[in-house]
C-alpha cells in the first residue's frame, strides 16, 4: 500500500501539486494526468526522493505502512520507469537484469534473469545487447529489469509515449500484468487516457498558469 | 603508442567509418583537394617526428646513453615521477568525479577549470616553488606554530625523490582530466543521460558511487583514452616543470635528454637524441601495458558490475569538497606568491609579507620590450595560423576522417617535446629558417594547431547543416554563406580557440629555445632561464607575465562571447 498525505509541492513562483492525498493498493495503478509542465514528474520526483533543488515539498509518504518521505533514494526501493528505456548500453541484456537482481549465489540470479526473459517472449535474448534490440523489445528488458530489483513500489513516467501505436497496446498490458503479479502499487504519469488500465484510480493535475 | 590511441578510437566509430568507405571507394581520391589542410599539418609534422627518431639511429649514441652514469638514476626518477603523477591523477579523477558530479559543487568546478588550465605549467611551477621553497610562505606559515627564525634545512623543491614535480603535475593534470570528464559528461549525457542513469540505479538500490563505479566509468573511460595517455606522456617526459620544480642530480631523463640536445658536442647532441628517442619508446610501453592491465582487469571487473550487492553509500563527499578547496587555495597562494615576490624588495625570512616593495622587476620587464612584443607577435601570427589551418581542416576534411586523425591531432601532445623539438630543429635547419623568425613561427604553429582543432570542433561539429542549405536556398553562394552566415556565427567559439593557441604559443619554452638556437627570448624562457639563477623578483615578473598575457587575450574572448550572447542570444 502506497499512501500520500496531502502532498504539496512548489516552486518559489508557483504551487505544482495541491494537497494530493491518496491510497494505492498492491497491484493497483494511480494515474496522474496532465499537461506538460503540470508538475507531474516532479510528483514522481518526490515519491521516489529525488526531488531536484528549487522544489518544495510538504505532506507525507507511506510505503507498507512505513513514513518513507525522509528516506535516501537508494533506501526506498521505489523502482522508476522512463519514456527511454535506459538499458546500460556497454551492459548484455543479462547484466542489465543480473545488475537489477538482489546479491546472492550466481547460477540461481542467471536462472532467474533467464526464466523472466522467457516469460516476456525474450527467451535466448540474455547475450544480446541492448543496442540490437528493437525499441518493443528494449522496453520490455527494461520492465524486466525494474521488477527484478524487487522494489516495493513503481513508477511510471510517460513510459509508453515513446512506443509507436502497434506496439503501445501489447507494452501497456505486458506492464500491467508485471504489476499485477508482482503485487505492488504503481504511479502511473501520462498525458494519454488510452494509457490509463481499467479500474485504476485517476488524479488531474492542472497547470496554473496564473503568475510566471 | 598511436596503434593503441587509434583502437580504442576505432571502436567508438568503426561502424561509421565502414559505412563511408564501403560507399565512397576510390573515387574519393579524385576529389582528395580536402586532403590540402590536413597535409599541410601532418607533413611538417611528420617530417619533424622522422628527423627526431633520425637523429636517434646510432649505435654509438645508445652505447653512449647506456654507458653515462647518470642514464640509470635519471631513468628511474623519470619512471618514478611519470607512474605516480599519472596514477595519483588518474586515482584523484576517479575520486572526485562521483563525489562532486551532480552537486551543487560541480557547476562551481567547471567555471573554476577555465581559469586554472590557462595558467601556464612553467608559472605554476615557478609560483609553486615559491611557495614550497624552504623560505617560501608555507614554511613561514608553519612558522607561526613552530616559532623558526630561519626556514627549514630539508630540500623541499628539487628534493631526490621528486615529490614536489609530483606534487606540481598532479595539481596541473587533475584540472586538465576534469574538464575532459566534463566535455565527455555534455557529450554522453546529453538530455540528462547521466542523471536519469545514475537515477535508475538509485532506484534499484545503487548508491551513486557505485553506480559510477559499474555503469557510468565503463562508459567513460574508453573515451578519456587519449587525455589519459596525455597525461602520462606530460609526466613522463616534462621538462620545464622538471627544471623548476625536480631534482637536479641527477635530474629526469627529460631534463637530462634536453641538457644533452643543447651541447655543444655533437656526439652529446645523439646521445640526448638516443634518450628523447626512448622516452618515446616508454610512453608507448606504458601505454601498452596499460592496455594489457585493462584487458586483464576487464573481465574481472566486468564480472564484479552483475553481483547485485548494493554497498552503503560512504560519506566521501566531504573529502573530496575539501580537496578542490585546497587545490583551488594552492592555485590562488601560487599566483600571491608570484605577486609578492615580483615586487618584493626585502622579504626576511618569518614575516608573512615583504618588508619593503619595489618595482624594479617590473619595470625591467617593461624596459625588455623586445621581449614582450617577440611574445606576443609569435602567439598572435601561430594562434592565427592555427585557426586558418584548422578552419581550413573542418571545412574541407569528412568528419570520419578527423575521428581517424585523432591521434595525429593529438600527436604534439602525445610525443615527448624534446624528441619532437630536436626534428623541428632538424627541419627548420633543413629549411634553412632555423635561428629565424619564420622557423619559430612554423614550430608554435604546429604546436597551436592541434590545440585550436581540438578546442574549435565541437562548436563546428555542431553548426547545425540546415543553415548552409538556408543560405543557398536563398541563393547565396558558399563564400558569402562562410563569410557572412557560418563563421560570424561561430564568432565566439573561433575567437576562445584562437586565445588557447595563443595561449600555448605564449608557454612554448623548447621549441622557441631549440629552433630560435637561444638567440630568442619570450617570457617564458626568460622566466625558466632565471629560475636557474637566483633572481627570484625577475623570475617571479617574468613567470607571472606569461600567466597575464593568455590572460588577457582569454579574458578579451569572453567578453567578445558575452556581448555576442546579449546582442544575438545564445545560438
Amino acid at each position: 500500500m502506497l499512501e500520500l498525505d496531502a502532498v504539496r509541492i512548489a516552486t518559489s513562483e508557483r504551487v505544482l501539486v495541491r494537497d494530493l492525498s491518496a491510497r494505492v493498493g498492491a497491484g493497483e495503478v494511480l494515474a496522474v494526468m496532465g499537461d506538460s509542465g503540470s508538475g507531474k514528474s516532479s510528483l514522481l520526483a518526490f515519491l521516489c526522493g529525488s526531488l531536484p533543488d528549487g522544489l518544495r515539498a510538504q505532506g507525507r509518504v507511506r510505503l507498507g505502512g512505513r513514513d518513507i518521505t525522509a528516506l535516501p533514494v537508494v533506501e526506498r526501493r521505489v523502482g522508476i520507469l522512463f519514456q527511454d528505456d535506459l538499458l546500460f548500453p556497454h551492459m548484455s541484456v543479462l547484466d542489465n537484469l543480473l545488475f537489477g537482481l538482489p546479491a546472492g549465489p550466481r547460477a540461481g540470479r542467471v536462472a532467474r534473469a533467464e526464466a523472466a526473459l522467457a516469460q516476456a517472449g525474450l527467451a535466448g535474448y540474455g547475450g544480446r545487447w541492448p543496442h540490437t534490440l528493437s525499441g518493443g523489445q528494449r522496453a520490455r528488458v527494461s520492465v524486466l529489469r525494474a521488477m527484478l530489483a524487487q522494489p516495493r513500489a513503481l513508477l511510471l513516467d510517460e513510459p509508453f509515449s515513446r512506443l509507436d501505436a502497434a506496439l503501445r497496446d501489447r507494452f501497456r498490458a505486458f506492464v500491467f500484468a508485471g504489476i499485477r503479479q508482482q503485487s505492488i502499487p504503481a504511479v502511473l504519469v501520462t498525458h494519454d487516457p488510452q494509457d490509463v488500465p481499467p479500474g485504476a484510480s485517476i488524479v488531474r493535475l492542472s497547470a496554473e498558469h496564473d503568475s510566471a | 603508442m598511436r596503434s593503441s590511441a587509434n583502437g580504442s578510437n576505432a571502436t567508438a566509430s568503426e561502424p561509421r567509418v565502414t559505412a563511408v568507405t564501403g560507399r565512397g571507394g576510390f573515387a574519393d581520391v579524385a576529389k582528395a583537394a580536402w586532403l590540402a589542410p590536413s597535409l599541410l599539418y601532418v607533413l611538417p609534422l611528420g617530417a619533424a617526428l622522422a628527423l627526431g627518431l633520425q637523429g636517434a639511429f646510432h649505435t654509438g649514441a645508445w652505447r653512449a646513453l647506456i654507458g653515462d652514469t647518470q642514464f640509470l638514476p635519471a631513468l628511474r626518477l623519470s619512471l618514478q615521477v611519470g607512474v605516480a603523477s599519472a596514477l595519483l591523477a588518474l586515482m584523484a579523477m576517479l575520486v572526485l568525479v562521483p563525489a562532486l558530479q551532480g552537486s551543487a559543487w560541480w557547476p562551481r568546478v567547471q567555471r573554476g577549470l577555465g581559469a586554472v588550465l590557462a595558467l601556464p605549467h612553467a608559472a605554476f611551477a615557478v609560483g609553486l616553488a615559491l611557495l614550497l621553497m624552504p623560505s617560501g610562505l608555507l614554511a613561514r606559515l608553519l612558522a607561526l606554530a613552530t616559532g623558526w627564525d630561519a626556514p627549514p634545512d630539508v630540500a623541499t623543491v628539487q628534493d631526490p625523490a621528486g615529490l614536489a614535480l609530483i606534487a606540481g603535475l598532479v595539481l596541473k593534470e587533475v584540472p586538465f582530466l576534469l574538464w575532459n570528464v566534463a566535455a565527455q559528461l555534455q557529450r554522453v549525457g546529453q538530455g540528462g543521460e547521466i542523471e536519469r542513469q545514475l537515477q535508475v540505479a538509485a532506484s534499484m538500490g545503487y548508491a551513486a558511487r557505485t553506480t559510477w563505479a559499474r555503469v557510468l566509468w565503463p562508459q567513460l573511460l574508453p573515451r578519456l583514452a587519449l587525455p589519459l595517455l596525455a597525461v602520462w606522456a606530460y609526466s613522463l617526459t616534462v621538462v620545464d616543470m622538471a627544471l623548476v620544480l625536480g631534482p637536479t642530480r641527477p635530474p629526469t631523463l627529460a631534463v637530462l635528454a634536453w641538457q644533452w640536445l643543447l651541447d655543444a658536442d655533437e656526439a652529446m647532441n645523439r646521445q640526448g637524441a638516443a634518450a628523447a628517442a626512448l622516452l618515446a619508446a616508454l610512453v608507448a610501453l606504458g601505454a601498452l601495458l596499460a592496455l594489457a592491465a585493462v584487458g586483464v582487469l576487464r573481465p574481472l571487473l566486468h564480472d564484479r558490475r552483475t553481483w547485485g550487492d548494493r554497498p552503503r553509500p560512504r560519506a566521501g563527499a566531504a573529502l573530496a569538497r575539501a580537496g578542490i578547496g585546497a587545490a583551488a587555495a594552492v592555485y590562488l597562494a601560487v599566483l600571491a606568491m608570484l605577486a609578492f615576490v615580483s615586487l618584493a624588495g626585502v622579504w626576511s625570512f618569518p614575516a608573512l609579507l615583504p618588508q619593503a616593495w619595489t618595482g624594479s622587476a617590473w619595470a625591467a620587464v617593461v624596459r625588455s620590450g623586445e621581449t614582450l612584443w617577440l611574445t606576443a607577435g609569435l602567439a598572435l601570427g601561430s594562434a592565427a595560423t592555427g585557426i586558418v589551418l584548422a578552419v581550413a581542416w573542418m571545412e574541407s576534411t569528412p568528419e570520419h576522417w578527423d575521428r581517424r586523425a585523432a591521434p595525429l591531432v593529438y600527436a604534439p601532445m602525445l610525443v615527448p617535446g624534446v624528441l619532437l623539438v630536436a626534428g623541428l630543429y632538424r627541419l627548420t635547419l633543413g629549411l634553412g629558417i632555423d635561428g629565424h623568425y619564420s622557423g619559430l613561427w612554423l614550430a608554435h604553429s604546429l604546436y597551436t594547431a592541434p590545440y585550436v582543432l581540438v578546442a574549435l570542433a565541437p562548436a563546428y561539429r555542431g553548426y547545425d547543416a540546415r543553415y548552409e542549405r538556408t543560405a543557398h536556398a536563398l541563393g547565396r553562394g558558399h563564400a558569402a554563406f562562410l563569410w557572412r552566415v557560418k563563421w560570424p556565427m561561430l564568432q565566439a567559439p573561433i575567437v576562445a580557440a584562437f586565445a588557447i593557441g595563443f595561449a600555448v604559443s605564449v608557454t612554448q619554452y623548447l621549441s622557441t629555445q631549440f629552433v630560435g638556437a637561444g638567440r630568442f627570448a619570450t617570457v617564458t624562457t626568460e622566466a625558466l632561464t632565471l629560475a636557474a639563477g637566483g633572481q627570484r623578483t625577475l623570475m617571479a615578473a617574468f613567470a607571472l607575465m606569461q600567466a597575464l598575457l593568455p590572460a588577457l587575450v582569454f579574458l578579451a574572448a569572453l567578453a567578445l562571447a558575452h556581448q555576442q550572447v546579449r546582442r544575438l542570444g545564445a545560438l
